[in-house]
């Protein structure tokens, strides 16, 4: 019985185990929001989504408590102009590491509700279309020379 | 017979001549921007191209025109304060350059024109501009004093549609070098290195 039992546990653990890789969903590092002047009426976060997972995932929607919207846009520079593209889903495609950066893909942050000031920090809710949802707390920060880069 | 060789070898001394002239030409017209455009994204005007009269409003509500070029070199950027994230990476970059290549004590000004002046004011650019750095200037004006200098510049901007009560700007991404007699002289493409900015405007500027 005891033999069975061990049996049994060892299974349930390389089962779930194995969920838990077949599952694994989008993991976001080094959030922040790119401090403005001021009275500014639009802000940027940035932030990198990680998908471990063999599955496509998309980040569809953005919410937060401190802004009136929240959209995922897009910086493109084609022929010398830049423009801004709203998107309606970032696809994260398996294993992809995707960068929102100055100068790229970036959240747009509509009407600030308080005067966000470098050193404090906002709350971000992710929306994935798999159902995931992700709150992420993101300092604001002063964008200094080395984060105004984009490669 | 005589005069028919003589008019050949005339014309053959001529044409010599002419093909000569025009290799120096071309060799030095080569050769000039060559040695200016070795920074990346920067391209130098040759020759640089006189800016027209043009009437806009700085932040403080004074009229920022050509004179206020005259006498200065100039690094000028188009663009938004409802603009997240290219214009205030602009801006940095810009407040970069002033930190290398120096600001209005080295005869360098840096200047940020909004072609949205219908949201941007002298209001909001002095509210806007100092946190990138107390010297720059803000300036905007009616759309067709904006056009006037940007088709000088050969720069672009158009309004998109409006979505959610909210509408982009599109517009040139470039930073403009203007020289202290009025001219566009260099134009930097973008993305901005703030060194290069400060190499390229240096070299031309000379000391």
């Amino acid at each position: 019985m005891v033999r069975y039992k061990r049996f049994a546990v060892g299974v349930l653990l390389l089962i779930t185990g194995l969920l838990a890789v077949a599952d694994s969903s989008v993991v976001v590092r080094d959030a922040w929001v790119r401090e403005a002047p001021p009275g500014a009426p639009v802000l940027a976060a940035y932030f990198t989504l990680e998908n471990p997972g063999s599955k496509a995932d998309k980040l569809v929607a953005v919410r937060g408590a401190d802004f009136d919207q929240i959209e995922i846009h897009a910086t493109e520079i084609r022929a010398g102009v830049a423009r801004m593209i709203a998107l309606d889903a970032l696809p994260i495609p398996p294993y992809a590491l995707i960068k929102l950066a100055p100068g790229g893909y970036h959240l747009m942050l509509h009407h600030p509700r308080r005067a966000l000031a470098a050193g404090m920090s906002v709350k971000l809710e992710l929306r994935f279309e798999s159902g995931t949802r992700l709150t992420v707390v993101a300092p604001v920060r002063r964008a200094e020379a080395g984060t105004a880069h984009h490669h | 017979m005589v005069t028919r060789k003589t008019l050949i070898s005339a014309t053959l001394v001529a044409a010599l001549g002419v093909i000569l002239v025009l290799g120096y030409l071309a060799g030095r017209s080569f050769r000039e921007p060559a040695r200016a455009i070795s920074i990346a994204g920067m391209t130098v005007l040759e020759p640089a191209s006189p800016l027209p009269e043009f009437r806009l409003h700085d932040q403080s509500n004074q009229l920022f025109d050509r004179a206020r070029l005259q006498g200065k070199w100039s690094l000028l950027f188009f663009g938004y304060t409802h603009c997240p994230d290219i214009c205030p990476t602009t801006l940095v970059v810009m407040r970069d350059v002033q930190k290398i290549a120096g600001g209005k004590e080295q005869g360098i000004q840096y200047i940020f024109v909004s072609v949205d002046p219908d949201r941007d004011n002298a209001a909001t650019l002095g509210r806007y501009l100092p946190y990138f750095h107390p010297e720059f200037i803000g300036a905007t004006g009616g759309q067709g004093e904006l056009m006037r200098l940007t088709r000088a510049l050969g720069a672009y901007y158009e309004s998109g549609e409006a979505r959610n009560g909210n509408y982009e700007v599109h517009h040139s991404a470039a930073i403009f070098l203007i020289d202290p007699e009025v001219r566009l002289r260099a134009l930097f493409a973008g993305p901005h290195e703030a060194a290069h900015l400060a190499q390229g405007l240096q070299r031309l500027k000379g000391g």
